[in-house]
């Protein structure tokens, strides 16, 4: 509808970050395995280009386990096809994403129940048969 | 006004001003001199194909010399090439070019350029190494030579710190880039590098006077 | 500020579950541009903190950063931060006007004693008290009688930051910065025009989180967001290195989107994080959107030649003076040559 995207624009892809964040992810592996060490990279503070998160995100694929939490709005915990690999978007209440991290790690630390919230949840619960 | 400021503004536009004042004075000054009657009988005939001749053949090291100046000429001839292309060749200093003369043309990637810059620099210190080392070079050098070789590799150096951004801002050295541009603008006219507009000139009448006498050229 | 709740305290009644939390903490290290190591430590310091007053005073300024501010993706996650600050007085924002209004700044700043945080947005004439007002109270006044009990100055925008366009040549109104006048606070400048709205929160979230400010560069700008130029985190650089460059805006360069250094970009010589936090919530930014930088983060940019002009162009003054100096050049050379042909004339008679 819009006449924008008639206008004839071809960027030239730059992908630079793609290869450099992979084999971080390697590493972080290698330390995973190794010494069961967690990585978190935030990949908001690197300067993509059009497209660019697209490709990474491509490149690693959606694995076997996809999870959805809704906590001050909506975030997207996914496996990616690389086992320990975990691609983490927050988005708030308007939907728009606030941060976006790659997790190497056996299980990202916000998909297991929280200690405050399980006491909290007790309580609760307790209450109904009080 | 900070420091960048100054360099593009005040102190390029002076030395500007004194390039070409130091220039002209230097060419007119010579011009105008009163040539020397020659009573002699010329040799040969002489003249501006003589000139000519002498402007190209001095290009090449004669015979005789060849092994001995084969090192010096081979990086004075890398140095001087190297710094046309730096000059000339470097997209920056194009549009630089640009916004004065209005003139545009193809650059070289920044890779090769910051080689050559490299190489320019290397085969400098080459010649002021030879220069200190060769004893009878050291006893015809003079203050002219030396501050001349510093402030033709000054900017050299100060272009090649620029990308290295560990060390210093990048507004900064440029700044201290450009000012040190001005420093060679200003000397250029008045000391050896005044060969930059004269080399010919003086080649030229070199080969007039030689082939007046019938020497060998 | 005793009886102020905390962060955590706040989050717990709006029913923020620990894992809300975290996410919270995560999105603000990311916001810090801190490492996801400091989460737990981020954690901590949030779940502690107390809720700040700020006061945001707005002098010849055009709102366009309260505007940037407001657009900021406020909603739940960094809105959070924003419930937690308390706000005491903006005139624009706030629902109180004239006597009122000043009465609420006076409240807060009575309560809050040496504690609360001044926003400043605009710069300030010092030509004529006149030219800016605010219920009657001239900018200088207001500023110095609001900073008096301040912890700490944030300037907003590059009017507050460096004079701004207010301060272009030829200054008519005299204005000066926010730092031209406060000495004896500590002042973080968060310039641009508009500033990124991630980073204005950022500084308050710093502020809230840790109680303390960032670290700042020659120019009092946090070095977490002004660190780095524009062009060292551009993702157009390759072509910068490899020589590519758009020539026009309608050429094939400019489709290619090659580097825009020819063009005039500023971003060599710029120092903000749009390269990266970029802009409406991380869609671009104005080299993306190809256009080069205009280098607004930076002190009198306005100033620096214009905005389309290659950052290496020289400005070599008239060509009136460049044909003087030929002039004098001419004049110079003929006295030299009378001096020579006098040489000559005497070395010739001695001979």
């Amino acid at each position: 509808m819009t006449s924008i995207d008639n206008i004839g624009v071809q960027v030239q892809a730059v992908h630079g970050n793609v290869r450099p964040i992979l084999n971080e992810v390697l590493h972080a592996l290698d330390k995973l395995i190794d010494n069961n060490e967690t990585t978190i990279i935030d990949l908001a503070g690197l300067p993509f280009g059009p497209g660019e998160l697209d490709v990474l995100e491509e490149t690693l694929g959606k694995g076997e386990l996809s999870a959805q939490l809704d906590a001050l709005g909506s975030s997207r915990i996914q496996e990616t096809t690389y086992p320990g690999v975990w691609w983490i978007e927050h988005r708030n209440a308007h939907d728009e994403v606030v941060g976006r991290y790659l997790e190497i790690t056996r299980i990202p630390e916000i998909l297991s129940s929280q200690d405050a919230d399980i006491c909290a949840g007790r309580v609760s619960l307790g209450e109904q048969f009080e | 006004m900070d420091l960048l400021e100054f360099a593009r503004g005040p102190a390029l536009q002076w030395a500007a001003y004194i390039l070409v004042a130091g220039t002209i004075w230097r060419i007119v000054g010579i011009v105008l001199l009163e040539k020397k009657p020659d009573y002699s009988e010329p040799r040969k005939s002489g003249g501006y194909p003589a000139a000519i001749k002498v402007i190209w053949t001095r290009a090449f090291t004669a015979e005789p010399f060849a092994k001995a100046t084969l090192y010096p000429k081979m990086m004075a001839y890398v140095m001087h090439i190297g710094l046309f292309a730096v000059i000339f060749l470097f997209t920056p200093h194009i549009v630089f070019f640009e916004g004065w003369t209005g003139f545009d043309w193809p650059g070289l990637p920044n890779s090769v350029i910051f080689f050559i810059g490299v190489a320019t620099l290397v085969s400098g210190v080459a010649l002021l190494v030879r220069r200190l080392t060769n004893p009878v070079l050291k006893l015809i050098s003079n203050f002219d030579d030396y501050f001349s070789w510093f402030v033709t590799l000054l900017p050299v150096v100060t272009g090649l710190l620029i990308p290295v951004r560990a060390l210093f801002r990048y507004e900064d050295l440029l700044a201290i880039h450009i000012l040190s541009v001005a420093l060679l603008l200003i000397w250029l006219p008045f000391g050896k590098l005044g060969h930059t507009f004269l080399v010919f000139v003086t080649r030229g009448t070199t080969g007039m006077v030689f082939e007046r006498r019938g020497a060998k050229t | 500020m005793k009886n102020k709740p905390t962060v955590g305290e706040i989050l717990q009644a709006k029913g923020v579950s620990r894992r809300g939390f975290l996410k919270y903490c995560a999105t603000t290290a990311s916001l810090l541009a801190l490492p996801p190591a400091m989460i737990p430590r981020i954690a901590k310091a949030i779940e502690s903190a107390r809720r700040p007053s700020v006061i945001w005073l707005s002098f010849q300024e055009c709102t366009g950063c309260t505007e940037s501010l407001t657009r900021s993706a406020a909603p739940t996650v960094e809105g959070l931060i924003f419930d937690a600050i308390s706000l005491d007085y903006h005139h624009t924002l706030q629902a109180a006007s004239g006597d009122q209004a000043e009465a609420a700044r006076h409240a807060a700043m009575e309560e809050n004693e040496g504690g609360y945080l001044v926003l400043v947005d605009g710069s300030i004439p010092m030509g004529n008290p006149g030219f800016s007002t605010i219920a009657g109270i001239s900018n200088y006044d207001m500023l110095m009688e609001t900073v008096a009990g301040a912890a700490a100055v944030v300037s907003i925008g590059t009017c507050a930051a460096f004079g701004g366009i207010p301060g272009a040549n030829p200054n008519p109104t005299g204005a000066v910065s926010v730092g031209d006048l406060v000495k004896d606070k500590p002042i973080i400048n968060v310039p641009g025009c508009p500033p990124i709205p991630m980073v204005m929160t950022a500084v308050l979230t710093q502020f809230l989180t840790f109680g303390q400010l960032p670290e700042v560069d020659k120019y009092g700008r946090p070095l977490a967001f002004f660190g780095q130029t524009i062009h060292d985190r551009c993702y157009r650089r390759p072509f910068y290195e490899q020589g590519k460059f758009a020539n026009t805006f309608d050429d094939e360069g400019a489709k290619a989107g090659w580097c825009l250094y020819k063009l005039g970009c500023k971003g060599p010589t710029t120092y903000n994080a749009c390269a990266t936090v970029k802009w409406n919530q991380g869609t671009s930014f104005p080299i993306e959107s190809g256009h080069p930088c205009l280098g607004c983060s930076e002190p009198d940019f306005w100033d620096k030649g214009g905005f389309y002009e290659p950052l290496s162009t020289g400005n070599f003054g008239s060509g009136a003076k460049v044909a003087g100096a030929a002039a004098a050049g001419v004049a110079l050379g003929a006295v030299a040559a009378v001096a020579g042909r006098r040489r000559q004339a005497k070395y010739t008679k001695e001979a």
